[in-house]
């Protein structure tokens, strides 16, 4: 009698599913609070910009009978007007962990490698594992991606390289230069995946447009979100784009209709009208960052303050005890042991009440023994 | 990793097919290089288990047999089904036991299988299924006396150890450097130790200096499906860079577990060099030897946010797991566990683990029944007349049946100590038995 775990491939059985947090309610009675600032998932406190927010406000509850545009086709249109890319250009997912997935299965099969950093977000290491896929992870330098390293780490295994740039958790990015010799050196012997999911939040000019980048290597795919700036998280809308040839190919493993209908029209409405909230965001990110940079200097933390909707801060004490105690106090941030940063918080930045909070709850635990 | 070798038999529940399995037993055994004592051993286990169980299990019914061999243990997992399960008869301090369906043979069987496997541990799991697993450890000679490098220049880096030669020489060096207490069993015999890492069974980290040779040293091996017990930090280097190796050996080793699937990480046996605001304290352990007592501090984090948990209370534990929890700032679920109004069947069996390094015995229950007490204070007073001076019980509070024996254990003299988050199946609570004054 064979069990139904013995019927797994290995690389399915050892992954272990991933938890997410409880639903806030469940988590305010578990803690004992009646509110909770969330600055653990660097949602964006504004929410959608004004014209997404219509929409949602708009959206008949009876189109919810109705099936979507199975291929996201008036975003995609609205995406390719935007930035002046063939629609054929853009694949729209379930947020972009979605994509991530589509691409893994798209150019990987099990016992080929991708190459990522080891402290960046954790999806790409998750999907390539459990495809049977080795993650081979290269270690920040100065915790920002090394390129050098990511280069030496590429072999005939290779099929993808993905750099999160800027790279969550660290802020940390690279500029036009550091892309160009990278993908020079490359030479084209992997995909590589530019995931921009916070590249709205960065106002240097040096900071490359991989939209653009794309247009003189067609081995790059580029992921963005409407999660972070575009506060559409709950509706779970991504996308890439890259050449037809590479979409094309990407979409063969893309599942259709993933994406509902209400988040295709409020991402569609958020492209039309997001000039005044990218700038409304930005100012609330910046004045948090720089109230955070005074509350840590001030309890002689060490932090890394790159770009994003988000600063990391090192502890004195564990991240997961400082996260039970700042939950007492109704405050959630993100522990990052999980990013391989043990003692080391995410605090998302958003408007001054929660920050507040914040400071107050961390100045109050610490002075716990 | 070492490859297992592995094999997989679904046996009649007759007596009669025992050959083949001590025959697989054997030759298992020698494939893996263990001497003919150890393979012995091995094939009077598997035989004995057998045997008794075939007594136990109908006719009808196969018994799942898995026999596994690693570098450093043979392995012998019955996974049955059984009306009833009586073996009282594997209790260390069991001087007549009885199997089921009783018959002379079948009693001393069930006691060699006792006696000749290094452990063995019984598990419901659930309705009339229940596993068996028993375990002959491979034998290795005692470590040779190392000579520690005269300097060790910095910088210090930390990654995880595979190479056999430096580990033995790593656990040398810890064995000689620290009391028994925290160090592993396997750093005696490091040959050993280094085949439990090639097997998978313990991971580590080595910290090592600026000319390569070992600086520290960091063990670990799951305690459940969610825990990591770690042994550690063992510093070889001395002073301020002893601090430095202790925080990268334990930076290494928490970077590279930290996108496992484990909750925690834990220890009962972390040394004085564990780094400031890494672990939390889970409160103290009362270690005695030859009448002199010190506080061991018991080591705990969390990998990952912690998610709650539901657990089993029994009324006498109510105070001081609400005590714990609260300090711990834990959310847990309590669900009401009260004493049992009657017991699965007459004789009780306690698993126990035995360790003279440490002065240590620990007890579980792996089956309840009528003469609990009564056989927990048959252990107790066995592993004192041993010269074990500290005597440990582990309850799982995701079992409502093993929280439901509190009332037991403190009327056999034991005291909830510590709260191991995730320790077990779900949170386990170490008690510990104090002597009558």
């Amino acid at each position: 009698m064979s069990r139904l775990l013995d019927r797994v491939p290995a690389y399915v059985r050892e992954f272990e599913s991933y938890v997410p947090s409880r639903p806030d309610p469940v988590l305010m009675r578990q803690y004992g609070v009646t509110g909770l600032h969330r600055l653990n998932n660097n949602e964006n406190a504004l929410g959608p910009p004004p014209l997404a927010q219509e929409a949602i406000a708009a959206f008949d509850p009876h189109r919810a009978a109705i099936y979507p545009p199975g291929d996201a086709y008036d975003l995609r249109a609205a995406l390719a007007a935007k930035f002046g890319k063939s629609p054929d250009q853009f694949l729209v997912g379930n947020g972009s962990c979605e994509v991530i997935s589509s691409v893994v299965r798209a150019f990987c099969q099990p016992g080929d490698a991708v190459v990522t950093a080891d402290k960046t977000f954790a999806v790409y290491e998750w999907v390539a594992r459990f495809s049977g896929v080795e993650p081979v992870l290269v270690p920040l330098r100065d915790q920002a991606i090394d390129a050098g390293g990511m280069l030496a780490a590429v072999t005939a295994r290779t099929k993808v390289v993905f750099i999160c740039n800027p790279n969550n958790p660290t802020g940390t990015w690279w500029n036009r230069q550091t892309l160009e010799t990278f993908l020079a050196g490359l030479a084209g012997r992997a995909v590589v995946v530019l995931d921009e999911a916070y590249r709205e939040y960065v106002t240097d000019p040096d900071f490359p447009d991989g939209l653009e980048v794309l247009t003189r290597h067609p081995h790059v795919l580029v992921f963005r979100t409407f999660s972070k700036m575009y506060g559409l998280a709950g509706l779970r809308v991504g996308y890439l784009c890259g050449s037809q040839e590479a979409v094309d190919i990407v979409r063969r493993t893309h599942i259709a209709y993933s994406v509902n209908a209400l988040g295709q029209i409020a991402a569609t409405a958020a492209l039309a009208d997001d000039a005044g909230h990218i700038a409304a965001t930005r100012g609330m990110v910046a004045q948090a960052r720089s109230f955070l940079r005074d509350l840590f200097d001030g309890l002689g933390l060490e932090y890394v303050a790159g770009e994003g909707n988000f600063l990391m801060a090192r502890t004195p004490v564990s991240d997961t005890l400082l996260y039970r105690r700042l939950m007492r106090e109704g405050v959630m941030i993100r522990t990052m042991t999980g990013f391989r940063f043990p003692n080391w918080i995410r605090v998302s930045l958003v408007e001054e009440p929660a920050m507040a909070a914040f400071a107050a709850a961390l100045k109050k635990v610490l002075d716990k023994p | 990793m070492s490859a297992d070798c592995r094999l997989a038999m679904d046996v009649p529940s007759d007596v009669g097919f025992a050959r083949v399995l001590t025959a697989a037993a054997e030759a298992l055994a020698l494939r893996g290089g263990f001497g003919r004592r150890e393979s012995l051993r091995f094939q009077l286990t598997v035989e004995e288990f057998f045997g008794c169980l075939t007594e136990t299990v109908d006719a009808s019914q196969a018994i799942r047999v898995v026999l596994t061999g690693k570098k450093h243990l043979l392995r012998a997992a019955f996974d049955f089904e059984a009306a009833s399960l009586s073996l009282g008869g594997l209790n260390v301090v069991a001087a007549a036991p009885a199997c089921a369906a009783s018959e002379p043979a079948g009693d001393l069987g069930l006691l060699l299988a006792g006696k000749a496997a290094d452990r063995f541990h019984i598990e419901h799991r659930g309705e009339r299924r229940f596993g068996l697993e028993a375990e002959v450890d491979k034998a290795y000679p005692p470590g040779a006396a190392v000579q520690a490098p005269a300097a060790y220049p910095a910088p210090f880096t930390a990654r995880a150890g595979s190479d056999a030669g430096q580990l033995a020489y790593a656990a040398a060096l810890a064995a000689a450097a620290y009391p028994a207490w925290h160090c592993p069993g396997s750093f005696q015999t490091p040959g050993k130790f280094a085949d439990m890492i090639e097997d998978g069974q313990v991971r580590c980290v080595v910290a090592t200096d600026a000319a390569g040779q070992p600086a520290g040293l960091l063990s670990w091996t799951p305690c459940s499906d969610r825990g990591l017990y770690f042994s550690g930090p063992f510093v070889f280097a001395p002073g301020q860079d002893g601090a430095a190796v202790a925080r990268v050996l334990v930076e290494a080793f928490l970077s590279l577990v930290g996108r496992e699937k484990y909750e925690i990480v834990l220890s009962l046996r972390a040394t004085p060099d564990a780094p400031d605001g890494y672990f939390e304290s889970l409160g103290e352990l009362k270690l005695c030897r030859e009448d002199a007592c010190r506080p061991q501090q018991v080591l705990f984090r969390h990998l990952r946010e912690d998610a709650g948990l539901a657990v089993w209370r029994h009324p006498d534990l109510e105070a001081f797991l609400l005590d714990a929890y609260d300090r711990l700032a834990m959310f847990r679920n309590f669900l009401n566990a009260p004493s049992p109004t009657s017991r699965p069947r007459r004789e009780s069996l306690l698993g126990a683990n035995l360790d003279r390094k440490r002065d240590l015995g620990e007890l579980r229950t792996l089956l309840d029944g009528e003469d609990l007490v009564d056989n927990l204070r048959r252990h107790v007073a066995a592993l004192r007349q041993r010269g074990l001076g500290n005597i440990f019980y582990y309850m799982d509070l995701s079992q409502e049946w093993e929280a439901a024996l509190a009332g037991d254990l403190t009327a056999a003299g034991f005291t909830p100590s510590v709260v191991l988050p995730h320790g077990g199946r779900g949170d386990l609570v170490v008690w510990q038995h104090v002597p009558a004054a």
